[in-house]
C-alpha cells in the first residue's frame, strides 16, 4: 500500500512536471505564430475631403482589414466594413447603380450597407466616421 | 491509467502492438556494462528534430532576400513575441548539435565501436558529421549581417587553393564572383531543403545500420571480451542475451542525458545568449566594409588555423582532405580485432595526441 501511495504521488508529479515543460513549450510557441494586435492598423485614419466626389468610394486598410468610404450623390459620407457579410469577399463600388455589389455570389448593399438582394445575411458593419474643417476622420 | 491500460489493448488487438513494445523495446537487450556515452545518439536525434522545429517557426517570418533579410531576423528577434527564445535556441542548439557530435565521434572512437562489422555505421556518421558542419555553415549566412557575411566570404574563398577548378568552384558555391544575393539563395535552399533531407536519409540509414549489426559491447568492465570475433563469411546480429532491457532501464539513461543536455542549452540560451555573437553580428552586411578579425565558428578555427601555418593555401587543404579521409576510412585502416584502447598504447596516444593538437589549433586560431 505505502509503495502504491508513493508511485502514485511520483507518478502526479511527472505528470505535472510534464504538464508544466509542454506549457511552457506550447505558450512561446502559441505567441510566436498568433497574429500581433498591434499590426491591426491605425485606430484613427483622415482623409481631406476633396479626395471623395459625390458618388464616388474610397477602399482603405483600416483595423487589418479591408473598409470602404462611400460619399452618396446627397453628399453624406459613410464608413463601412467592406468584407461582404456571406463569405467574406471584398465589395466592389458600382459607380453606375451607386450600390455594392459582392462578386463572388451577386450580394448587394446600398451606400449605406443595407443587404438589397442576394444572400448576405446582415448589412456591412458601419466604422464610426465624422466630417469636420475639410477632413474626414474614420475611426 | 485505466484507460491508457484499454487503449493500449485496443491498439494491440489492431497492430499487434505488445509484440512491437516486447521486441524493440522491453524485450530489446543492450550489454550489461553499457555506458552513458552510448546515449548520446538518443540526445542528437533530440536536438535535430528541435533544429527542424524552431527552422520551420524561424521561416513563418524569415526573408531570405538580400534586402529583406538582415531586417527580419531583427524583427523576430526584437519585435515578435519570443522569436528570440526561438532563433536563440536554433543558434544555440546548431553549435551544440556539433558539440555533441563530436563527443559521440569520441567515444565511439576511443570505444572502437566503429570496428567491423560497423563499418557503415561509422561512414555514415561521419557523413552526417560532414553534412552538419555544412547546414551550420549555409545557416550561418542566413542572417546576412557583417559576421555571417564575411565569414561566409573567407569559408567558400578557401576552396579557391584547389588547383585548375578552384577559382571556378568559388565563383560556383557563391552563384557569383563575390558573396552575394545569388549566394543567399542557394545557401538557404541548401540550409532549408536539400540538406536536411540528406540528413534525415542518412540517420535512418545510420540507424538501420545500428539496428542490423546491434548494439556494440563496450570494451570496459570485468569479464568483457574486448576483441571482435566476427567472422566476414556471414552476416550475424550481436545480441546480448541476458544484458539489460531498452526500456525502461536504457530509456532512463537516454532521458538523464537528454536533461543534462537541456540544462547545458538551455542555461547558454538563458544566462550566455551572446556567447556565439560577436558584436558584428549585429550590423548589417556590408559588401564594402570589411570588418577586423572575421573568425569562423569555433568548430572551424582547427581548419582555418591550419590554412594559415602552412606556406600554401594548397597545402593547407591537402593536410586537412588527408586527415578526413584518415578518419573517414579508419575502420578499413585500423583492423586489429582489439578493442580495448588500453591495450593498445599508440591507438591511446594517436587519439589524445589528435584531440589535443585539434583543441590546440582551435585555441591558436582564437587568439591569433
Amino acid at each position: 500500500m505505502e509503495n502504491d501511495g508513493r508511485r502514485k504521488f511520483l507518478g502526479v508529479c511527472l505528470a505535472g512536471a510534464s504538464a508544466a515543460a509542454a506549457a511552457a513549450v506550447v505558450y512561446p510557441v502559441f505567441r510566436y505564430l498568433a497574429p500581433r494586435s498591434d499590426q491591426q492598423g491605425s485606430n484613427k485614419i483622415e482623409f481631406a475631403e476633396s479626395d471623395l466626389p459625390a458618388g464616388e468610394a474610397k477602399f482603405f486598410e483600416y483595423a487589418g482589414s479591408s473598409a470602404v468610404l462611400v460619399k452618396t450623390s446627397a453628399g453624406a459620407v459613410v464608413a463601412l466594413s467592406a468584407v461582404c457579410t456571406h463569405l467574406g469577399c471584398i465589395v466592389q463600388w458600382e459607380k453606375d447603380k451607386q450600390d455594392f455589389l459582392c462578386p463572388c455570389h451577386a450580394g448587394r448593399y446600398t451606400p449605406d450597407g443595407t443587404v438589397v438582394s442576394g444572400p448576405p445575411p446582415r448589412p456591412l458593419a458601419k466604422i464610426p466616421v465624422s466630417v469636420a474643417n475639410g477632413k474626414i476622420t474614420v475611426g | 491509467m485505466a484507460l491508457i491500460k484499454r487503449l493500449y489493448n485496443w491498439l494491440d488487438l489492431r497492430i499487434g502492438a505488445k509484440e512491437i513494445v516486447e521486441q524493440e523495446l522491453t524485450g530489446y537487450l543492450l550489454p550489461k556494462n553499457i555506458n552513458e556515452w552510448y546515449s548520446l545518439g538518443s540526445v542528437l536525434l533530440v536536438i535535430f528534430t528541435l533544429q527542424v522545429v524552431t527552422g520551420l517557426l524561424l521561416l513563418v517570418y524569415y526573408v531570405p532576400d538580400a534586402e529583406k533579410a538582415f531586417k527580419s531576423v531583427t524583427y523576430i528577434m526584437n519585435e515578435l513575441p519570443y522569436g528570440w527564445l526561438i532563433r536563440l535556441c536554433h543558434a544555440v542548439g546548431s553549435n551544440m548539435m556539433v558539440a555533441v557530435l563530436i563527443m559521440h565521434m569520441l567515444s565511439t572512437l576511443f570505444m572502437k565501436s566503429y570496428k567491423s562489422p560497423r563499418e557503415l555505421n561509422w561512414l555514415t556518421g561521419f557523413m552526417l558529421f560532414t553534412l552538419v558542419q555544412g547546414i551550420s555553415l549555409t545557416g550561418y549566412l542566413l542572417p546576412w549581417s557583417q559576421l555571417s557575411f564575411w565569414a561566409t566570404t573567407v569559408a567558400t574563398n578557401s576552396a579557391a587553393a584547389i588547383p585548375v577548378v578552384g577559382p571556378y568552384l568559388v565563383e560556383f558555391l557563391r552563384g557569383s564572383k563575390l558573396v552575394g544575393p545569388a549566394t543567399l539563395g542557394r545557401f538557404f535552399a541548401l540550409h532549408v531543403g536539400v540538406i536536411p533531407a540528406v540528413i534525415a536519409g542518412l540517420i535512418g540509414a545510420h540507424l538501420f545500420c545500428l539496428k542490423r549489426t546491434g548494439i556494440s559491447t563496450p570494451p570496459f568492465g570485468a569479464n568483457t571480451e574486448t576483441g571482435t570475433h566476427w567472422s566476414p563469411e556471414h552476416y550475424r546480429y550481436e545480441s546480448h542475451p541476458g544484458g539489460i532491457p531498452f526500456f525502461p532501464n536504457y530509456a532512463l539513461q537516454d532521458l538523464t542525458s537528454i536533461s543534462v543536455y537541456f540544462a547545458v542549452f538551455l542555461a547558454v540560451v538563458f544566462f550566455a545568449p551572446n556567447l556565439l555573437f560577436t558584436p558584428d553580428a549585429f550590423v548589417p552586411a556590408n559588401a564594402f566594409q570589411t570588418p577586423a578579425h572575421i573568425k569562423p565558428e569555433w568548430y572551424f578555427l582547427a581548419n582555418y588555423q591550419t590554412l594559415k601555418i602552412f606556406p600554401s593555401e594548397l597545402l593547407g587543404l591537402s593536410v586537412q582532405a588527408a586527415a578526413m579521409t584518415f578518419l573517414a576510412l579508419l575502420p578499413f585502416i585500423d583492423r586489429s580485432p582489439e578493442r580495448n584502447p588500453f591495450k593498445r598504447p599508440l591507438f591511446l596516444a594517436c587519439f589524445f595526441g589528435g584531440f589535443l593538437l585539434w583543441v590546440g589549433l582551435s585555441v591558436w586560431g582564437h587568439y591569433s
